[in-house]
Order: structure tokens, then sequence, then C-alpha cells
């Protein structure tokens, strides 16, 4: 026990210490907030050069005339030109972006045209056909002559918006939680990803590490003073703990922010705002116990998906020499964690479906979808069962694992195939 | 009955369809430079392993002191493997420190002990810096220290002298002697006879997975001794062969010296068969001279290799 310790604390001294760790660490937050607001300050402040479009209107509804300007491109009139003559003059290097073509009819089909110089974007050409299509109604509402048209059309315009609560039997409204899916989704998605990814870049770490100990011939002198699966262990748990030191940080940062950032931006600037999933997602990362609660689970799965898949990764690193050879084990290990992602995003569509119910019981798949479902409000004996089965196979995974490390880590040269490691896994 | 800190009895150790150690008993004297020879491949590290406690063996059983071994005596033995690592991205002092407690070393006792050895070799400096900046040797000390700082009773080096520059090398067999001074025993796993012959006063010789001859290294040349000559004489090797066959044992590769005349060393197998050897070498190989010589340690691991001591 004492010597696990001590390589626990060994392992975990030495990369807690790191400075890319310090690193990661502190500017992950920052790269996860930076990712979510860069478009919008990008579409703020960098327009880019402004793109011409020459517009050639054949309708005879002046269309051309009343097209407004979008926030990419301006449209120039030009009235003369053929459509052939025009692709001509206008090309590459005329720094025109490109041609609008207008036929005479323009609700048939490839009447209308956007001939550009380079690849256009989505946004302008949804713009440009809303542009249209807005004239064209226009134009064909005014001809009924109905007197205020415009007064009456402001008057139709609706916009419902529609509030959530999820039924806690009492039939008060004010002590229902409020709920909303799209929140709800984009919690699981990213619970779902920081498990991914611990996964992976913890799981590696596991196998990068056993395969170092043993190329360097460490493991040699260690199993003098402990047992191979006190070795393996110490790596995994010392590995874990940095896992788990690195979200640890990042869950005081996140509560909080929930506790005392959250609340004086909710009160003043939100409620002023209308945008409701501005203000639910406010409201879901303000409620700080929901966030710590989430944390929790995030924690329970982290380290059971985490001892799983890295006791996959210890009996993978003992069984080569090197990184590269480490591969080949590698590429399996991972399937069933991309198959997790593939569930995951079903989970999107239907929290409750089949498959991502029995994606998130089977403990290979079921660290991730699981802990995607448990945003959306999942029954506590299904989180339960998940982690009991999870944390089951884990022990096994673990046993099974270290019967092929303590073959494995004294095993150079030829690169071991499956039917070697199953000898390994029998010998007494 | 002399007095042993380890007996090894009727060992044996098979891996798939490989046999590693085959009914393998020897009794390692208290106090004793004790070699353990054989070619690569002959079983020596598994053996090794099992008094370690790395491996378990299939049968047979391995007393440490009249008892058989614990978990606990891991703490009284030190290991030195042959292939030797250190963490990389590890100071050095704090390495040491690690694997001293490992072995069961309080953290003040051992800081302690490392501080003082690490003055004696010279290389206190190195404490706080990374072992991606020591030299080979220094890795090699540091290795060394942490092998021998918990003062085991028994020590285990496996080939300890290899990669080991010659200054090295010398300061770690003084070490070595040191400590059987202050009463450790040592056992020695190698191939190179050399280095037997320098310090070891026990051997086991280990050829294919079996115990091939044991013994005092004195005992063992009075045993072997005699019957080995230096033959100077000028013929093809063939004609060596044929001359020699039935009655000798060549013991090197014959070797071209001055006057275009070879030399080669043989044992003969028994005594009244010389006279016949020295008349078959004179009428056949053109004999120049004969002389009786010890036989090296090398000699005699060849003989019982070949079966023919």
């Amino acid at each position: 026990m004492k010597n696990t310790w001590l390589i626990i604390m060994r392992e975990w001294g030495e990369r807690v210490r790191k400075k890319s760790f310090i690193i990661t660490t502190l500017l992950m937050p920052l790269f996860m907030i930076g990712m979510m607001v860069a478009p919008t300050l990008m579409m703020l402040y960098s327009k880019g050069e402004e793109k011409q479009i020459v517009v050639l209107d054949r309708s005879g509804q002046n269309i051309a005339e009343r097209l407004m300007p979008t926030a990419e491109a301006q449209f120039v009139l030009d009235e003369q030109m053929s459509k052939t003559e025009a692709c001509r003059i206008y090309n590459e290097e005329s720094g025109i972006f490109g041609i609008l073509y207008i036929g005479s009819d323009v609700e048939q089909r490839d009447s209308v045209q956007l001939i550009t110089n380079s690849s256009s974007s989505m946004m302008l050409e949804e713009n440009i056909a809303s542009q249209i299509s807005a004239i064209i109604e226009h134009d064909k509402l005014a001809s009924y002559n109905i007197e205020n048209i415009e007064a009456i059309l402001a008057e139709v315009k609706t916009n419902i918006e529609l509030s959530t609560f999820l039924n806690d039997g009492t039939g008060v409204e004010e002590s229902m939680e409020v709920t909303s899916s799209s929140i709800n989704y984009i919690l699981g998605l990213v619970l779902g990803m920081i498990l991914y990814m611990v996964i992976i870049l913890y799981g590696q770490m596991v196998l990068t590490s056993v395969v170092e100990e043993k190329a360097s011939r460490v493991v040699d002198v260690l199993v003098t003073s402990c047992t191979p699966l006190q070795i393996m262990m110490g790596k995994i748990l010392g590995i874990a703990l940095v896992a788990m030191t690195q979200i640890a940080i990042w869950a005081l940062l996140v509560i909080a922010a929930s506790k005392f950032l959250l609340p004086s931006l909710f009160s003043a600037e939100v409620v002023a705002t209308n945008d409701i999933m501005l203000q639910s997602l406010m409201g879901t990362l303000g409620n700080t116990g929901y966030v710590a609660t989430l944390f929790l689970y995030l924690l329970l799965f982290i380290i059971g998906g985490f001892l799983l898949y890295a006791s996959l990764y210890a009996a993978a690193g003992s069984a080569v020499d090197s990184v590269m050879d480490g591969q080949q084990f590698n590429s399996v290990i991972m399937m069933p964690i991309i198959l997790s992602i593939i569930a995951m995003m079903s989970v999107f569509n239907d929290p409750n479906s089949p498959l991502a119910f029995w994606t998130s019981m089977i403990p290979l798949t079921s660290p991730i979808v699981m802990i995607a479902r448990i945003p959306c409000g999942i029954a506590l004996w299904e989180i339960i069962v998940s982690l009991v089965l999870l944390y089951a196979t884990f022990i096994f995974t673990t046993w099974a694992a270290a019967k092929i490390y303590r073959v494995g880590i004294f095993m150079h040269g030829k690169r071991p195939s499956w039917r070697d490691l199953w000898v390994w896994f029998r010998m007494k | 009955m002399t007095d042993s800190i380890l007996t090894i009895e009727h060992v044996s150790k098979s891996y798939t369809g490989h046999k590693a150690l085959n009914d393998v008993s020897l009794e390692v004297p208290r106090g004793a430079v004790y070699g353990l020879l054989g070619p690569n491949g002959a079983g020596k590290t598994t053996l090794i392993r099992i008094i370690n406690r790395i491996t378990i063996a299939d049968e047979g059983r391995v007393l440490l002191d009249g008892k058989p071994l614990t978990a606990e005596d891991v703490y009284h033995i030190g290991y030195m493997p042959e292939e030797r690592g250190l963490y990389k991205k590890m100071r050095v002092g704090e390495q040491a420190l690690f694997f001293a407690r490992l072995k069961g070393l309080e953290r003040r006792e051992a800081e302690r002990r490392l501080k003082g050895w690490f003055e004696r070799l010279g290389i206190a400096d190195w404490w706080g810096r990374n072992v991606e900046d020591l030299s080979k040797g220094m890795a090699q000390k540091v290795q060394f220290i942490a092998t021998v700082v918990h003062e085991p009773k028994l020590l285990i080096f496996d080939e300890p002298f290899s990669g080991f520059d010659p200054i090295n090398a010398n300061m770690l067999k003084e070490e070595i002697l040191g400590l059987r001074e202050r009463g450790a025993t040592i056992i020695f796993s190698t191939h190179n006879m050399a280095s037997v012959e320098e310090i070891c006063d026990h051997i086991t010789l280990i050829n294919k997975s079996q115990n091939i001859l044991s013994g005092s290294v004195e005992e063992i040349r009075r045993r072997a001794g005699g019957n080995i000559f230096e033959v100077v004489y000028s013929a093809d090797d063939s004609t060596l062969h044929a001359a020699t066959n039935d009655l000798a044992t060549l013991l090197s590769e014959s070797q071209g010296v001055v006057g275009g005349y070879r030399r080669v060393k043989m044992h003969v197998k028994e005594d009244d068969k010389l006279r016949e050897v020295i008349a078959r070498l004179n009428e056949q190989c053109a004999l120049r001279s004969l002389n009786e010589v010890m036989p090296s340690m090398n000699d005699i691991f060849i003989r019982a290799v070949n079966g023919t001591l």
C-alpha cells in the first residue's frame, strides 16, 4: 500500500509541476471562452473587404434598385450589358466579386443566378434569395390594392416564446425547474466532450508513460521493490489524480463564476435583452447547486471511465517497446470511444431513445453517453445502474490488464500479436 | 555445514514451451562474493527474478536465512538489473529518494544516507540536477547508490560492469568489496569470466537451465587443474583436429604466432594419454613446444559447458 502511494505521488508530483500542466490548466478555460466568443467578435469587427456585386436586372420590376446592401456585399446596377458580356468583363481581375442576374420571370427556375469569381457564402446567398422573395411578395400584396397594407402587415406579425418547465408535481409554477432543451443539449455536449478529452488525453498518457518506463528499464528497477500490480495501479491512479486536479481547478473556476460573476450579469444586462436562450443559459449556470451536482456526476463518470480505459491502455503499453507499436492496440481501444461520440449525437435527438439508453448502460460507451444524457433529466436509477456496471467492469479490466502487464513489461523485441496477449493472460 | 544466507532448493520454472530453469539447487555462503555464471539465455536472469520475487518458481523453494522468502524480504535484498534506468525528467536527489523509500526507508533516514553516499562518490553537486543532464557514468553511480542505500544483507548485481568505463568499474569493484567488508553477501551474474576471477570466491555455473558446476573458486580450480597444455605446432587446423580428436579437447581457437607456428590450448582427458598426444603431435603437426598451464575460469567454463570437466 505504502509503495503504491509512493508511486502515485511520484506520478502526480512529476506531472503537476510541469509547466505544460500549469499552462493548459489555466489557459483551457480561456480557450473555451474564446472559442465561444471568437466567432461573434469576428463577425462584429472583421467584416473583411466589401464585395461588389454587379446586378443585371431583366425583370422589369426594379428589383435591383430595391436591394439593400448586406453586411458583406454591395450591389451595383448595370443596365446595359448582356450576361455573356458581363461575365467576360467582370472576371477575376476586375476586382468585382460576382454578377447577380435577375431574369424576366423571377419565379421561373434558373431565372435568378449568382455568378461569382470566387466561392460565395451561404449567408450571402440566403440574404439575396430572401431579399428578392420579400420584394416580390411585397409587390404581389401591393397589387391587391388593399388599404393600409403596411400597417396590417406590421399588426399581423407574431412572435411566440415558449417557456419550458419540469413538472415537480406541486402545481406551483414558481417551484418548478425552468428547463431548456437547447441548453441541456449544449451542456450535455460540453460534458461529453470533456469526458472524451480526459479519456483520450490521459488514457494516452498512461500508454506513453508505461512504454517509457518499460523502454528506459526503470520498471526493471521498480519490480524489485513493488509488485507489477502496484506499479500499474500507482501509475493509473497517479495520472487519474492529475486529471482530477485539473478538473477540480476548472470546477472551482466555473462554480465561482456561477456564484459571483453570473448573478451580477444576470440581473442587469440579461433581463434587459429578450433573448430567452441567453436567459435560460444564465439561469442554468447561475444555479450553483445544479452546477455542483453536474460536476459530481462528471467526476464519478470520469473516474470510472478513465480507470476502465487506463487499464486497457496500461496493458497495451506494457506489451510494446515503443509508442509507435502501441498504435496497433490504441486504434482498437479508440473504437468504442468513437462509438460513444456517435451515440452521444443521438442523445440530442431523443435522450430516451433505445440507442441512447443502451449505450449509456454498456460500460465501454456509458461514461460519455450517460454524462451527455444527465442534463436532460435522467432517472436516478439509470445513473446508478450505469455507474455500478462501469465500476464493476473497471475492476474486471484492471484484473485482466494486470495479468498482461506483469508479463508484458519484461518482454522486449518482437511486437506481440493478440494471440501472445492471450497466452500471457493465461500464464500462471 | 556452512552458514548459508540464501538456499535454492530444486527450483524449476517453465515459460510456454520453454524450460528456463530445471531443478536448480545452490547455496550462497554468508559473506561470499558469489558468481552466477552462464552463457546468455542459460536461465540466470530467471533465477535472479525468482530470488527477487519478481516471478514465482513452478517448483522448489528459496530460503533466505533458512526461511522461505516473504514479501518483506525485498527490503533485505538490493538488486541492480543489467538493464538499468532512471526517470529522465526527474531530479537526481528526488529520484534516489523515491527508490530508497520504496525500499522501506523513512524519508529523513533515506535523505541522510543518500547525502552520505553522494558525498562519498563525489556527486553531491548533482542532487538538484535533472537526470537527463547526467553523463552515463554519473547515472550509473546514482543507480548503484539506489541499489545499496537500504543496506541490504544480500546484494545482487546483474552484469554490473557492463557499460561502466574502467575508472567507474574500478570504483564499483572497490565499493562492492567494501560492502562485503561491512557484512553484505554479494551475488554477481555475469558471462564475463575476467571479473569473476578477480573478485568472486564462489561460483555456480548455469547452462541450459541446469546447475552444472558449483563450489568455491579455489576448489573448482584445483579440481579442474592439470592436464591443460599450451601447444605450439605447425600444421593446419584439420590435421590438428584429426591428431587430437579422441584424446584431447581444444580450449581455444588456434592462433598464428611468430615464426609461422600456431598455438592452441588443449585439455588432455586422461594422464596416461599425454604421451600418445605428444607422439601424435610430434609426428603429424611438427610439435614445437608443449607447456602445462593453470586453467582460467574461462577454460573451466568452456569445459563445463562441453561436459569435459
